[in-house]
């Protein structure tokens, strides 16, 4: 009994190795950047933060790449998961775990909670993004590293909004970005490291007027820019979950150091 | 106040691991927060083990030490709670507060911050990685953010685990005794 | 307040003065009074209550209850793609599925238990602001709700009114111009005075990538809802929502009432029924009602009670009457109102007859006349000068005077005048290109203007030139409307070089 689940285990490593590719990171030069999110030394102000260079993966983690993940480790597996990391709705329409290909494979996967996706990360040595690593990800389109200020920018952002979550995933891979970074806009939403740490009230409009004793030290985050509604609505929607969610339209994918080591 | 004498304590850790015995048989069920597995150490510097509270109340929260404001008053609100709860509950109950801030505090900073505050042995002050420290808000629904200066970011909110590890009420009242909390865990 | 009320608070306040008397002995009956003017009647009784909710235009049926109760709310967001013009889909986030969302209805001091669910379809995170909660955020900083979740918050309806709700999840404005808006009514404590019809109606402005009715997918555009420019002004949330066989229905003698709201995110509304008057507006949907009003002003994020009850039958056209909206942006909404007629009131079209504007002097029998003939081929000298001088009298005598002499050094004489007789294709000219520069005539030099007369036809001009010709001692002659014809072909302007 137990040889037999070694030999399972040992041909789901084997085709693991020989279907999935070594994840595809673009490499990502950091500097200086000013957040939506105020990251003045005094809370509320806003002030330019440096994001240290980063690797981040080319596209959102696909239902393929998590399914092989799920083969190695079946406690993350559907009804595995226990409630505290994962609710009821986690992979309702997930990979299936049996191994076998599937035409849905490309797309991303989403259904995943903020533990799993953690757990996915650190599978391959790496983490998920902390909401600054993202946004400065996200402000490049094919030709800037910092397009946050062009309305045609906000405007394509802002289209994926307005269309319904009902349609079913397109394929990973769309156009590249100024790095190589692929379908940060327009695909799904995406679990980032601290995303409780995009704490807005869940009204939003008292801007500057912190509820200090609710929000320890300074209150809750009044947007810095808030022509940038673009970003606002990313913040807005990661700040209503909390880490055992999942959601149809809310996928993940990872990030290392540059250095390659897992800090 | 009441506080806990050596006696007590001891008295009170053996019951804990007796039921502990008992429970270390049955698995950990699927909402309890016993799932995690952090590395933690205590204001001893003794390895904590996160499930060890296992088998009585637990009132958890996260902190950091530098905080001026609200973090004393969560202190202060357990302590009354405390003080509040029936009895029976009150001789079982234990205190669990984690830091989100690992870097600064270390373990003499805990037992400072212990002592000042007049934690007794039912009161554990941990710190893990700061990975862990985000599982931890995960689990306990609390927000947190480093600021640049080094402070901190973060609501407020005390849970009431049952002897599970199961979230039963959590209150983001601070500075007065929520009677909800109270009522809560007479049925803990 | 309606009359009733106003006739009920009047008797309390007298009842009020009569206590003062003996006030110190009384005292706990006064303090029952003031507790019912905060709206605070106290902790909930009876069984708890399901909340009846409905779609526009409906509304709920009017509360039959004098306690305050505890009453449940399940309102649920729907995104969804749905038409907003003949063609045209745009992708709506909704409360309950419509736009606007769902009606509620309350009693004031009811404490209402308020669930709000985020279908797990949905892409985006919302919550919900109503006017009427005395509390942070009027519930918003309660109800933030992921896709798949469902928040609940309780609230008591402490002020009577109409209030609109919608959702404040940052951008705001997308939310609301994306339609997530409708009304909550606060009945008053003793209720309503019944009405034979009440119907749900609110205005909102769209803003979409595309022009006005251009077809397909359009998105929301952020740039024009920011300059506030919209595209689409309506009422319930598509064009049509409220026209043809959906048009709002009342029979003749029936009253009316309309809850009208003003979802915005931008634009005040001037609410207007043509061919009807609210006999009643609780204007700002307040405790004041106004009385006799023709159109009343909805706020942006404001409500408006409009009374009024129907004499006539016919369709009466609701509209913002800033009134480009209605005719080019689609604020247009109907109401049909069936049964007899009154004639004493409003008789329809009585009479179609001929009006000449300015020219209708008491002698146009011979223009008619000329006419007549003229399209008979009958057409005398006679009629031509009849008609002629009626024309004149209307058109020409201003500056050449009724006698045709002028205005010495300014307007040039027409009786017996050599410059006009000299030339019978240029004088033709003279009525249709007009006149400018020096001209002489019977030896006087005069520098004026004369315009072209491009109000008249052709037989219009033929007949006042043969009037002139034949009057004030000119040598005669006939102008007819094919002379006319061909010299306005010519088409060139006349000047006084031409002239010459």
């Amino acid at each position: 009994m137990r040889r037999a689940r070694t030999g399972a285990l040992a041909i789901a490593l084997a085709s693991a190795c020989a279907i999935a590719p070594a994840a595809d990171y673009a490499r990502l030069p950091g500097g200086e950047f000013t957040s939506v999110l105020p990251q003045g030394a005094t809370p509320g102000t806003t002030a330019v933060a440096r994001v240290a260079p980063f690797e981040l993966r080319a596209t959102p983690v696909t239902r393929g790449e998590f399914r092989t993940f799920l083969a190695l480790h079946p406690e993350w597996r559907r009804g595995q998961a226990p409630a505290v990391f994962a609710d009821a709705a986690y992979l309702a329409d997930g990979p299936a775990p049996d191994g076998r290909p599937d035409p849905a494979d490309a797309r991303p996967v989403t259904e995943v909670s903020w533990f799993a996706a953690q757990a996915f990360c650190e599978s391959e040595g790496a983490r998920l993004p902390t909401w600054l690593e993202w946004e400065f990800a996200a402000a490049a389109d094919e030709t800037r590293a910092d397009a946050r200020s062009d309305p045609a920018w906000r405007q394509r952002i802002l289209s994926w909004y307005a269309q319904p979550a009902t349609a079913a995933l397109r394929d990973v891979g769309g156009p590249p970005d100024l790095h190589g970074v692929r379908d940060l806009h327009g695909l799904v939403w995406e679990w980032v490291d601290d995303f409780n740490a995009l704490f807005v009230a869940g009204d939003s409009r008292n801007q500057g007027d912190p509820d200090t004793l609710r929000f320890c030290g300074a209150g809750a985050i009044s947007m810095a820019d808030r022509d940038n509604y673009a970003v606002l609505m990313r913040v807005a929607l990661l700040s209503s979950l909390s880490a055992p969610d999942t959601l149809r339209t809310l996928g993940f994918r990872c990030v290392r150091p540059a250095t390659g080591e897992l800090r | 106040m009441t506080s806990l004498t050596r006696r007590h304590a001891l008295g009170l850790f053996a019951c804990a691991a007796l039921a502990g015995a008992a429970r270390a048989a049955a698995p950990v069920p699927g909402d309890s927060v016993y799932q995690l597995h952090p590395h933690l150490v205590d204001q001893d510097g003794r390895p904590f083990d996160w499930g060890s509270t296992r088998g009585a109340p637990v009132l958890a929260s996260m902190f950091y030490t530098s905080c001026e404001m609200v973090c004393p008053l969560i202190f202060e609100s357990i302590r009354r709670t405390v003080d509040a709860f029936d009895k029976p509950v009150r001789d079982k109950v234990r205190v669990v507060m984690v830091s989100f801030d690992p870097e600064r505090d270390t373990v003499p900073v805990l037992k400072e911050t212990a002592a000042r505050h007049h934690c007794d042995a039912r009161w554990s002050l941990v710190r893990g990685t700061e990975a862990d420290a985000r599982r931890i808000a995960a689990l306990l629904g609390i927000q947190y953010r480093r600021l640049p200066s080094g402070e901190f970011n973060h609501s407020s909110v005390i849970s009431l685990l049952d002897a599970e590890g199961r979230i039963v009420k959590r209150t983001t009242t601070i500075g007065d005794i929520d009677p909800a909390l109270v009522a809560a865990a007479r049925s803990v | 307040m309606e009359f009733q009320s106003l006739r009920g608070a009047l008797q309390r306040t007298r009842a009020f003065l009569g206590l003062a008397a003996i006030a110190f002995v009384a005292a706990p009956s006064l303090a029952a009074s003031a507790a019912a003017n905060t709206g605070d009647f106290g902790p909930p009784r009876g069984e708890p209550i399901h909340a009846v909710l409905t779609s526009p235009p409906f509304v709920p049926p009017p509360i039959h209850r004098n306690y305050p109760a505890h009453v449940i709310v399940d309102l649920e967001v729907v995104e969804k793609t749905m038409q907003i013009s003949e063609g045209v889909n745009y992708t709506f986030w909704t409360f309950g599925g419509t736009v606007p969302g769902s009606f509620i209805r309350v009693r004031q001091g009811d404490t209402v238990e308020f669930h709000l669910k985020n279908d797990p379809g949905n892409k985006m995170a919302h919550n919900i602001d109503l006017h009427g909660v005395t509390g942070p955020g009027g519930g918003a900083a309660s109800s933030f709700t992921a896709p798949g979740h469902e928040s609940k918050f309780t609230f008591k309806a402490l002020n009577e009114g109409i209030y609109v709700y919608h959702c404040a999840t940052a951008p705001v404005g997308m939310h609301i111009a994306n339609g997530m808006y409708g009304l909550i009514l606060v009945e008053p404590p003793q209720g309503m005075p019944k009405v034979d019809h009440e119907y749900y109606v609110m205005q909102g402005d769209f803003y979409t990538g595309g022009k006005y009715r251009e077809k397909g997918d359009q998105p929301f555009d952020m740039e024009k809802a920011i300059d506030e420019r919209p595209t689409y002004v309506l009422f319930n949330g598509a064009e049509g929502a409220l026209t043809g066989d959906k048009a709002l229905k009342a029979k003749v003698g029936e009253t009316v009432r309309l809850f009208v709201g003003n979802g915005g995110p931008n634009l005040v509304s001037s609410f207007h029924v043509i061919g009807a008057i609210f006999d009643e507006v609780r204007f700002e949907g307040g405790t004041n009602v106004q009385k006799n009003v023709q159109t009343t002003l909805i706020p942006a994020g404001g409500a408006a009670v409009a009374k009024f009850r129907t004499h006539v039958p016919g369709s009466y056209v609701m509209v913002d009457h800033s009134i480009f909206r209605a005719f080019n942006k689609g604020a247009l909404a109907i109401l049909k109102v069936e049964g007899q007629p009154d004639k004493t009131i409003y008789s329809g079209k009585e009479l179609d007859s001929v009006y000449l504007g300015d020219r209708s002097r008491p002698n146009l029998e011979a223009v008619t006349r000329a006419t007549e003939s003229a399209r008979q081929g009958t057409l005398s000298l006679q009629d031509q000068v009849k008609a002629g001088e009626a024309l004149f009298t209307g058109t020409c005598s201003v500056c050449h005077q009724a006698n045709g002499a002028g205005i010495p050094g300014v307007f040039p004489p027409l009786a017996k005048s050599d410059f006009l007789t000299a030339d019978l294709q240029r004088t033709i000219g003279i009525p249709l290109r007009g006149l400018t520069g020096k001209v002489t005539v019977n030896g006087t030099q005069y520098d004026s203007v004369m315009p072209p007369m491009s109000q008249l036809n052709d037989d219009e001009v033929a007949n006042i030139l043969t009037f002139v010709l034949n009057s004030w001692g000119n040598p005669g002659g006939q102008v007819s409307a094919d002379d006319v014809k061909k010299s306005r072909a010519q088409g060139t302007a006349s000047t006084a070089a031409a002239a010459h």
